[in-house]
């Protein structure tokens, strides 16, 4: 079963770590802007992190200097305390930042979300269709593909947490975070194709497989995140039967049947071809553009595992910065889980992991996990030309 | 000087008569009018607000503020859907202004090809109807640019080419070039009709 937690349970379990205030004012103290945040902060990683960072450094100074009505203050919008790794100086990822075509909130976010039944869903959707799925402790819930294409995000809540629900059709990516007080929208700018988000608070610019602010008062800080299953609908329902699933009365007409960039089910159109609407940051041909990949970026930095691979041999073992991360294949909803590795020998036969013995779920292995999400090589490749693959 | 203003008051003068002749005219009023009911259907099937469901029956949906919302901007003059309407096999999103560009649109390339019609028909002198001819034709060259201008980025996704944020920024000035271009190819085709075909016929 693919689990998505109560926050703080969800943090505990991915090892997110609770770095010192001081190695961040480290990360944000960097004035011009330049520095990515793949910085070696040698603070200690904790074991759990539910708690986040407090309103200090840059962005607060910022906000007091220009006389912006802004907050920073992390009830409102919950960053991490150790920011995520980036590649790229924040300078240069605001240069390759660029007009996607429609102006800010041009692609409305769903910001009133209202959900069907699995019976309600099935007049809509076929078994095939492509659905992001959360399943909390309380709330279970879908979201496809075909209504997220033309809204990019939900301000949505599970288990009463703020959440947003993300997508961007360019990159094949599906991520979700904690979104605190505030509400995030489409900003209308890609950059390396992927979608920029914007938060309604102070309006700072998170490009979503970052996860992190490129510019604004936030700039240099992470989001919080949870994982999503990018699976089907029928696998999806089928473990769980009990979810519920984004309606397409989003507040909004749009015609849900057609899916400007191509089709998934079958595969087609932008989704299998060698197109890119936007030149990469940086380009890795040793994949197809569109090939998939389940990614990775603990604080050791990025690896990629390639999900061909995945499904084939269920298990892949990666080495990143001295330390060991598995991906492991779940064939019920054909998604990863990725963990950090603590020495223990796996080995996964017929979609269950042997773990020192003991015979579990993928989704239940007794390691820390790590947040993992589903993207088109290029995407990857072009955000973490660094990115250890595992193939 | 006095010259060129002269020559253009009789082009647009002509162009006029032209006009009248295709909207009076029973073979030129059928080009008109099909043509652009043709083209504004294309226009809103390219834009994703037409569909063809293969179902039937009647169903509205209005979301709620459509007066506010309807002038949202969506992209290069594209603009928010505020209504769906279904009527038998066909559904249509209603972008009131989409709707109205794309009329706009399409009565000038309706109006483009009924004058070349005239022109072929009823040349103002013999000789130059072949000329007419090929600038009717030229009608469809901006109407191909205003339909790519509606859809943008998806577009170059469709036709993988890879964008730049000048391509991408040049989508806002298709719908006006386009129209700019119909209204020019009209003039130049308009003072090559016959005068006197908005007149009514005797015998």
């Amino acid at each position: 079963m693919s689990w998505v937690p109560g926050r703080r349970a969800f943090l505990a379990a991915s090892g997110v770590g609770l770095a010192g205030l001081a190695g961040l004012a480290g990360c944000l103290g960097d004035a011009d802007g330049t520095g990515g945040s793949s910085e070696t902060d040698t603070a200690t990683e904790a074991a759990d992190s539910g708690s986040t960072q407090s309103a200090t450094g840059r962005g607060s100074a910022e906000a007091a200097s220009d006389g912006g009505d802004y907050s920073t203050d992390t009830s409102v919008l919950p960053t991490r305390d150790q920011p995520l790794p980036v590649e790229w100086s924040f300078a240069r990822l605001r240069d390759e930042t660029l007009s996607g075509g429609p102006p800010k909130d041009g692609i409305p976010s769903v910001d009133e979300p209202s959900f069907w039944s699995v019976s309600e869903a099935d007049e809509f959707l076929a078994p095939g269709d492509i659905v992001f799925g959360v399943a909390g402790e309380s709330d279970v819930k879908a979201y496809p593909q075909r209504v997220l294409v033309w809204h990019e995000i939900t301000n949505d809540a599970i288990d009463g947490e703020n959440v947003s629900v993300t997508y961007c059709p360019l990159t094949g990516t599906a991520m979700g975070f904690f979104r605190g007080e505030t509400e995030f929208g489409v900003s209308g700018r890609l950059v390396n194709s992927n979608l920029v988000m914007y938060d309604r608070e102070t309006d700072s610019r998170w490009p979503q497989v970052l996860a992190t602010a490129i510019s604004g008062p936030f700039e240099g800080q992470s989001l919080t995140e949870f994982p999503l299953a990018w699976t089907t609908w029928g696998e999806w329902k089928a473990a769980h039967p009990d979810t519920v699933v984004l309606s397409e009365e989003t507040g909004h007409v749009r015609n849900y049947n057609r899916d400007p960039y191509g089709e998934y089910n079958p595969p087609r159109g932008y989704y299998t071809n060698k197109n890119t609407l936007f030149a990469p940051l940086s380009a890795d041909d040793r994949y197809q553009e569109k090939a998939v990949v389940v990614g990775a970026r603990p604080r050791e930095g990025a690896v990629a595992f390639r999900k061909e691979s995945l499904r084939e041999q269920g298990l892949l073992t990666g080495e990143v910065g001295g330390t060991t991360f598995h991906a492991v294949y779940d064939p019920a909803l054909d998604t990863a889980h990725v963990y950090r590795g603590d020495g223990t020998d796996l080995s996964y036969a017929d979609g269950q992991v042997s773990v020192g013995g003991e015979t579990v779920a993928p989704d239940a292995l007794p390691l820390g996990r790590v947040v993992d999400f589903d993207a088109m090589w290029f995407a990857w490749a072009g955000f973490y030309p660094e990115t250890v693959v595992v193939a | 000087m006095t010259g060129l203003v002269d020559r253009g008051r009789a082009a647009l003068s002509k162009t006029l008569v032209a006009v009248r002749g295709a909207v009076v005219r029973r073979d030129a009023r059928a080009i008109l009018v099909g043509v652009s009911l043709l083209y504004l259907g294309l226009y809103l099937y390219v834009l994703g607000h037409l569909r063809f469901t293969g179902g039937g029956g009647f169903d509205s949906l209005v979301v709620s503020d459509p007066l506010a919302r309807m002038f949202e901007s969506r992209g290069p003059l594209a603009f928010e859907p505020v209504a769906a309407l279904v009527v038998g096999p066909l559904e249509l999103l209603v972008a009131p202004v989409n709707v109205a560009i794309g009329a706009a649109l399409a009565l000038l390339v309706g109006v483009n090809l009924a004058v070349s019609f005239l022109a072929w028909r009823h040349p103002a002198a013999c000789g130059i109807g072949s000329g007419a001819r090929g600038s009717g034709l030229l009608a469809g060259l901006p109407a191909l640019l205003s339909g790519t201008a509606c859809c943008g980025p998806v577009v170059l996704i469709a036709l993988g080419i890879q964008a730049s944020g000048v391509i991408v920024a040049s989508f806002g000035f298709l719908v006006p070039a386009a129209a700019l271009l119909l209204l020019g190819s009209l003039v130049y085709v308009g003072r090559q009709v016959d005068p006197t075909v908005a007149e009514p016929r005797t015998g």
